[in-house]
């Protein structure tokens, strides 16, 4: 197994003590098949026991881990160092969260601004018509969405904007209770919402879980056209 | 009743649910962890909802307890969970001599295991091998191991608990015997600080020797790391075991948009020096093409490690699978003259409620407090709750 020196540029500080933020280095050997979270977690534990990140799943299902590495939002746990450009690796804090210092942010201000009884689940499209268990009335699984913030952070919009990963629930519950579907387009085409989209698609590029929360707003503005259309 | 300060150590699975099984049974609740919650083994697990089918043959108390705590989780956490049943498929000759017994030894645990023809089971999942033998359908699922928890601390939190990620616990103070107070780095606010304690509960899993060892003791865990391997697609619907006695590779676990193999094991030292040995990934890759043979043809997704807790010294373990993964809450007071100190280790994913019930079971009677357990009766507060503003 081959191994090589990566040194990253970590941005250190910040958050509510309010230490003055600098970048510090730390070099480290990893092989090919290293993550920045890998190498992150061995960092802390030889280099900086007290480096603050999150991250709990390892595989890009948690939504934790989202960090700015060399200047894109990305999760750590799924970027392998070896596919970033040679020389330092440059990380900071996730934009458009609050810092809690180093490189831990809180998403407090994305999981309120999700639709406040939005589900999780919904039915999986894998083998739909598949053969099931008795006491299973259908297969279901979890929202592609993993609540990481890549796509608020990739979005160019400046303007007070609910942003791509709240547009994509919304449409998604418009899909799975169509009853609600007045108070659901109501809050998509409000002045922070919809229409505030510049179609730039960074959300749906960024998205590390295939959401594409561009489709998703382009879809609740047609369903908005036929509403003003339908009057 | 006094209101009693329990803080608990651990911001994993069993941290959660003690925290909120503690503010319903009326006390003052504090979690700590080093991290972010569930950075240790919890968030990494495959995410199987263990029906108990697994265990039935070795162990009928501990699948009896793990098919009550799914229909449980079930009932309170339905949108932490893929509901929907898993099969167990016989590859060989000895695992169809061993399905009898199987089944067998799954209902006499209460577990509702069935036999499908091989036909159905193709019909219901028809990626698998046509090489499959015998299937036996059971309630198995998916578990969403970050959400899950975070199900449990938005519960606690809504309850009153006070819930600190990044508060590594530096000391433990012991007067008169007694564990009185933790000393904490509160690495957010960049501070010492130290929080008094009526009990001490450390649920910090592989990590448990690191914090008893603040207060002198010397507790027996090995740290059985174990590999796990996602491809980008998903395969199947249900979870697909193979049905023999256990072993590693043995479990494909589809999740979201992803399939999982998990997973083998092995023993060290330091659960925080872990690293994925290349090997497993070949070995992982094979077992799950035994079962879903389009599996290694998918895009390469993740493979990580997680630490998982055994009870007992390294020295007298062979390679950990013989062990029971049951779960011990050791009282300090009865086993090493350090009272107001407990510490819960083991146990699955599955049964984090149950575990809880057992160790604040054990709280009350430590501090001569009556209250029955609630946490199985009202469904949990949505994974959102613990991060909405004003939550807190
Ligand atoms: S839509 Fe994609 S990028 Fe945005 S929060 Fe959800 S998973 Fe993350
Ligand atoms: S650690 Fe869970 S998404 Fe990266």
């Amino acid at each position: 197994m081959s191994t090589q020196e990566r040194n990253f540029r970590i941005l250190r500080g910040g958050g509510p003590s309010g230490t003055p933020v600098e970048f510090k280095n730390y070099s480290l050997e990893l092989n090919e098949h290293a993550t920045v979270l890998d190498a992150l977690e061995w960092i802390r534990v030889e280099q900086a026991p007290d480096l603050m990140y999150r991250h709990s799943c390892h595989h890009g299902s948690c939504g934790t881990c989202g960090m700015t590495v060399n200047g894109k939002p990305k999760l750590a746990c799924l970027t392998k160092v070896e596919d970033l450009a040679a020389g330092d690796i440059k990380l900071e804090p996730l934009v458009g969260m609050e810092p809690l210092g180093d490189l831990a942010v809180s998403p407090v201000s994305l999981m309120s601004a999700y639709p406040a009884d939005s589900g999780y689940i919904r039915e999986s499209e894998v083998n739909k018509d598949a053969a099931r268990p008795e006491a299973v009335e259908r297969f279901e699984r979890f929202e592609n969405c993993i609540e990481c913030g890549l796509c608020m952070a990739a979005c160019p919009v400046e303007d007070e904007f609910q942003g791509p990963a709240v547009l994509a629930a919304l449409n998604r519950e418009l899909a799975k209770t169509p009853e609600r579907r007045a108070e659901i387009l109501h809050a998509a085409g409000r002045p922070d919402g919809v229409y505030r989209c510049e179609r730039a698609l960074e959300c749906s590029r960024v998205c590390p879980t295939a959401v594409y929360p561009a489709k998703h707003i382009m879809e609740l503005r047609k369903e908005l056209e036929k509403e003003s259309g339908a009057e | 009743m006094k209101k009693y300060h329990v803080v608990v150590i651990g911001g994993g699975g069993t941290g959660a649910a003690i925290a909120y099984d503690l503010v319903k049974r009326g006390f003052n609740a504090t979690v700590l962890d080093r991290g972010e919650l569930t950075s240790g083994t919890t968030g990494r697990h495959h995410g199987q909802l263990h029906c108990g089918a697994r265990y039935a043959v070795g162990d009928r108390a501990i699948a009896r307890e793990c098919m009550e705590e799914t229909n449980t989780l079930r009932k309170i956490a339905s949108e932490s969970l893929e509901s929907n049943y898993g099969l167990f498929v016989a590859l060989n000759d000895e695992d169809e001599a061993f399905a009898p017994t199987f089944i067998d030894a799954c209902l006499e645990s209460g577990i509702p295991a069935e036999k499908v023809p091989r036909k159905q089971a193709l019909l219901m999942e028809p990626k698998l091998s046509d090489k499959i033998g015998t299937v036996v359908q059971v309630p198995d699922g998916t578990i969403d191991a970050w959400r899950l928890p975070l199900q449990f601390f938005a519960g606690a939190q809504q309850g009153g608990a006070v819930i600190r990620p990044f508060c590594p616990v530096t000391g433990i103070e012991i007067e008169g015997g007694r564990a009185v107070a933790v000393r904490i780095r509160d690495l957010v606010q960049k501070k010492d600080e130290r929080i008094e304690a009526d009990l001490i509960v450390n649920a910090t899993g592989a990590w448990a020797p690191q914090i008893t060892k603040l207060a002198g003791i010397d507790i027996p865990i090995t740290p059985a790391p174990g590999t796990m391997l996602a491809v980008r697609k998903r395969l199947c619907n249900m979870v697909i075991s193979h049905l023999h006695p256990s072993g590693d590779g043995d479990i494909i676990v589809p999740q979201r948009g992803l399939s999982i193999i998990g997973t083998t094991q092995y023993k060290t030292d330091d659960p925080d020096d872990i690293k994925v040995p290349r090997e497993d990934v070949d070995f992982l890759y094979r077992c799950a093409d035994e079962m879903v043979p389009e599996f290694s043809k998918q895009p390469f997704h993740a493979a990580w490690i997680a630490a998982r807790p055994l009870a007992g010294k390294s020295e007298s373990i062979e390679d950990g699978r013989g062990l029971s993964r049951d779960f011990v809450c050791v009282n300090h007071g009865e086993h090493d003259d350090v009272h107001g100190l407990m510490s819960v280790i083991g146990g699955k994913a599955t049964v984090l409620r149950a575990m809880a019930e057992k160790t604040v079971d054990a709280v009350c009677h430590e501090l001569g407090v009556q209250e029955p357990c609630t946490t199985t009766e009202t469904p949990l507060p949505s994974h959102r709750q613990y991060y909405r503003k004003g939550a807190k």
